[in-house]
């Protein structure tokens, strides 16, 4: 197949989808991949290139109506393979509405059939089975944090689709390399997986890094909606450690969504109301002007895949403090380009943090510097552009 | 005496704490009636259970019957008393629309006499604040440890007016009563702490009271929710783990968050050391108790924690976080052993130093905690403290 008829459908069920996505799409687009996208439509969007969307309605009838064209072509296709798909997801869904719902995702997929499938949330495997009975074409799974490394050991459910579809999938596209491994649990060959790691925009490489002072309290912030998996309790306590010891901090997390009772529960029994600030989540140059007015940037979660904020405020010359959870200890070094921690150990995150808030600017500046250098060698937009225009391509030959 | 009992529901076989209160209070020759939204109006050894009126269910023109027929039977039986009810949710500055609304939900209280009402929850008397003044009852409430650790979080200043009607307050623990007291309740209202007891013929002695296994068994009771901080506890035993020390750990308890705590113990690599039962029967818990060496309690807070009671009973070693509840609960060095909140370091210091204790010791800690039990938390004491409870109310009148 050559390139400009590799047709690739980069699939998360959403359209616009997460900011990472919508990256791949534009990146594969200006790279003269043909892209297509299904799903539903939350807003209007263009993108440049060749992108064509086939949305599925999400009102009844509307929907109705779609199914009813959608399962018409598929019929004159092929009548057995349509009979196969419905009787299989009749039986898998407990109402009409799903019934209708899951056949509106599916349909337009399996008539489209795309050279590529490129399914961007593993968990899809369990939401839609027969997508990966019916598509001819080279499917594609990317493995990203929550869906590899906690979900399955909860559902079982999840965990027997992932061994049940994962050895017929033919490529995986990992985001670390921790996952990768996780993932070769539930029968993602390791052999087919490609880590392409996230990236950062690059006008953060572009603006010059913040210069480093020190001045009264140590200025400390967290990015990231409220979900245990981020670890704030965690935070809190290395907070807790550090206001006991004498150490002025002022914390501030930026957090989308109401603040837990637990998070809540511990301001108040370590009484840190004055100290920590909850931020509502802002949009992305602001939260950007806020994290380079910190001394450093912390990232207490238990679950990451490679968080992007900690490569942007390394881009940006903040110092980063993060645990070694999923894939950070492939880009943190610690106290080379950062500092890293055990999971859920405050008080080492409480002990960098005072070690960093008593190193002088000169031995930050190092630190942020090599962050940079860090940032430029291996999470460019470039760089994943060209990585996943080989993985498809690789693919596709 | 005639005493009306506002219970969310009707207390199950085994919340034995309000059955035996009940059962008290009646073979003290008072009269009582459980004013409750589940369950059939009907006797139950030797009380009266009055049915709330539906507030769900039947959409908004059943619920528009029941009100007009709620306000009928109001008029024709207790017109003084809805009329004074309202009068007082008037003047307690609430609108119209909510004083009719909370007159449909007291609606089954105001319509019988009783000379004490009491709220088995302070969260239970919400909304409901104005049902003992309306029938000219004596108006007593039961802190437990949601009502005062977790529910003001998210609703400050919710307990604002049932301060003002308070005739007499039971608290299980010191500890809620004095938070109570910060959060505006006044000292000048009689008090009395009643703990939790234990039904010591259901939880008894265990052979070999202080012995320990090899692997050592631990064991939690208790729902999966934030506030039991589930997450200590495994941080703890992976650190016994690290150190070489077998043990195995048995949770009884179901709640919202499995899946975090099952990543936990994933990440702390003992998920062969871990066994999640669900929720246990009583006759299962005490079995599991008998079965198992050590108690382990890592609750950020708790009212009381009448499971670390029952452990003491079966002369369980309890290993217990200092949550303020606790600490009332179990005598430090005398019947079990205090770890710090929050820290798996500690816990895990202190788990590593009871299993070295000489057997004689451990054995002496475990039967000072039956006896303690023995002395001091019977039913037969806490039927006693009740009945001491409501005379003194009603003398007070």
């Amino acid at each position: 197949m050559r390139k400009e008829e590799l047709t690739v459908a980069i699939y998360s069920g959403n359209i616009p989808s997460t900011t990472f996505i919508e990256n791949l799409i534009e990146g594969m687009a200006e790279s003269g991949m043909n892209i297509v996208l299904f799903g539903k439509m939350n807003r209007r969007v263009s993108y440049y290139g060749n992108v064509k969307i086939i949305p599925t309605p999400q009102n009844t009838p509307a929907l109705a109506l779609f199914v009813l064209k959608e399962s018409v072509k598929m019929i004159a296709r092929d009548r057995r393979k349509f009979a196969k798909l419905y009787s299989s997801v009749r039986k898998r869904t407990g109402s009409p509405r799903q019934f209708l719902r899951d056949m509106g995702a599916m349909l337009p997929i399996i008539n489209e059939d795309p050279g590529i499938f490129h399914v961007q949330w593993a968990k899809t495997v369990q939401v839609y089975p027969e997508l990966f009975e019916h598509l001819t074409g080279k499917i594609a799974v990317s493995l990203r944090g929550a869906h590899i490394n906690y979900s399955p050991l909860n559902d079982p459910s999840l965990a027997d689709a992932y061994r049940k579809y994962f050895p017929g999938v033919s490529a995986f596209h990992a985001v670390s390399e921790a996952i990768k491994l996780e993932a070769a649990k539930y029968g993602a060959d390791p052999d087919k997986t490609t880590v392409i790691h996230t990236s950062v925009r690059d006008e953060l490489m572009n603006t010059p890094p913040k210069e480093v002072k020190r001045d009264g309290k140590f200025r400390l912030i967290s990015v990231g909606r409220f979900h245990w998996k981020k670890g704030y309790h965690y935070g809190l306590d290395a907070m807790n450690i550090l206001k006991k010891k004498g150490v002025e901090c002022q914390y501030d997390i930026v957090a989308q969504g109401d603040v837990p009772e637990e998070i809540q529960f511990l301001l108040n029994e370590y009484d840190l109301n004055n100290s920590v600030s909850i931020l509502p989540g802002m949009e992305h140059s602001k939260l950007m002007e806020k994290v380079r007015s910190s001394d450093a940037l912390l990232l207490p979660s238990v679950e990451e895949g490679i968080a992007n904020v900690v490569l942007e405020a390394m881009a940006a010359g903040v110092p980063v403090l993060t645990t070694d959870c999923g894939g950070m200890n492939e880009v943190v070094k610690d106290g080379e380009n950062g500092f890293i921690t055990r999971v859920r150990d405050a008080e080492a995150m409480a002990a960098k943090v005072e070690l960093l808030a008593r190193m002088n600017p000169e031995q930050v500046s190092s630190i942020t510097g090599s962050a940079r250098e860090t940032v430029r060698m291996g999470f460019t937009r470039e760089l994943q552009k060209k990585n996943f225009a080989a993985f498809y391509n690789k693919l596709a030959a | 005496m005639k005493i009306g009992l506002v219970l969310p529901e009707l207390p199950q076989y085994s919340e034995t704490f309000f059955n035996m209160k009940i059962k008290g209070l009646a073979e003290n020759g008072h009269e009582v009636i459980v004013f409750t939204s589940e369950g059939k109006e009907t006797e139950r050894s030797g009380f009266r259970v009055v049915r709330a009126l539906p507030t769900s269910g039947k959409g908004k023109a059943g619920i528009a019957v029941n009100m007009a027929t709620a306000y009928a039977k109001l008029l024709s039986g207790s017109f003084p008393e809805a009329r004074r009810f309202l009068e007082l949710e008037r003047n307690s500055g609430r609108s119209k629309r909510e004083a009719m609304k909370n007159l449909y939900l007291n609606a089954h209280i105001i319509s019988h006499r009783t000379d004490v009402l009491h709220f088995g929850f302070a969260t239970t008397a919400l909304k409901r604040e104005n049902a003992a003044a309306a029938t000219g009852a004596k108006m007593s409430v039961s802190f437990r440890g949601f009502d005062i650790n977790v529910y003001p979080l998210k609703h400050p200043g919710c307990y604002s007016l049932l301060w003002k009607r308070l005739d007499k307050v039971h608290s299980i623990s010191g500890y809620l009563y004095t938070k109570a007291i910060g959060m505006g309740l006044s000292a000048g209202i009689p008090h009395m702490k009643i703990t939790p007891a234990v039904d010591l013929r259901s939880f008894p002695l265990k052979d070999a009271p202080g012995s320990i296994h090899n692997p050592v068994r631990i064991f939690t009771v208790g729902r999966l929710n934030w506030i039991k901080d589930y997450e200590t506890a495994v941080s703890a035993l992976g650190i016994l783990k690290r150190k070489g020390v077998r043990f195995t750990y048995d949770i009884a308890g179901e709640g919202p968050e499995m899946e975090r705590i099952r990543f936990a113990v994933h990440q702390a690599g003992i998920e062969d050391d871990v066994t999640f039962h669900g929720k246990l029967s009583h006759e299962k818990t005490s079995d599991m108790m008998r079965r198992s060496d050590i108690y382990l309690q890592t609750s950020m807070q708790e009212g009381f924690c009448v499971s670390a009671l029952e452990a003491q009973a079966t002369g369980l070693l309890c290993v217990v976080s200092d949550a303020d509840g606790l600490k009332e609960n179990v005598v430090d060095g005398v019947t079990g052993f205090f770890a710090e909140r929050r820290s798996p370091r500690s816990f895990a210091e202190r788990l590593i130093s009871v299993i070295g204790m000489e057997e004689a010791v451990r054995r002496e800690i475990a039967m000072n905690a039956r006896m303690r039990l023995e002395k001091d938390f019977t039913y037969e004491r806490q039927k006693e403290l009740f009945n001491d409870f409501f005379s003194g109310l009603n003398k007070a009148a």
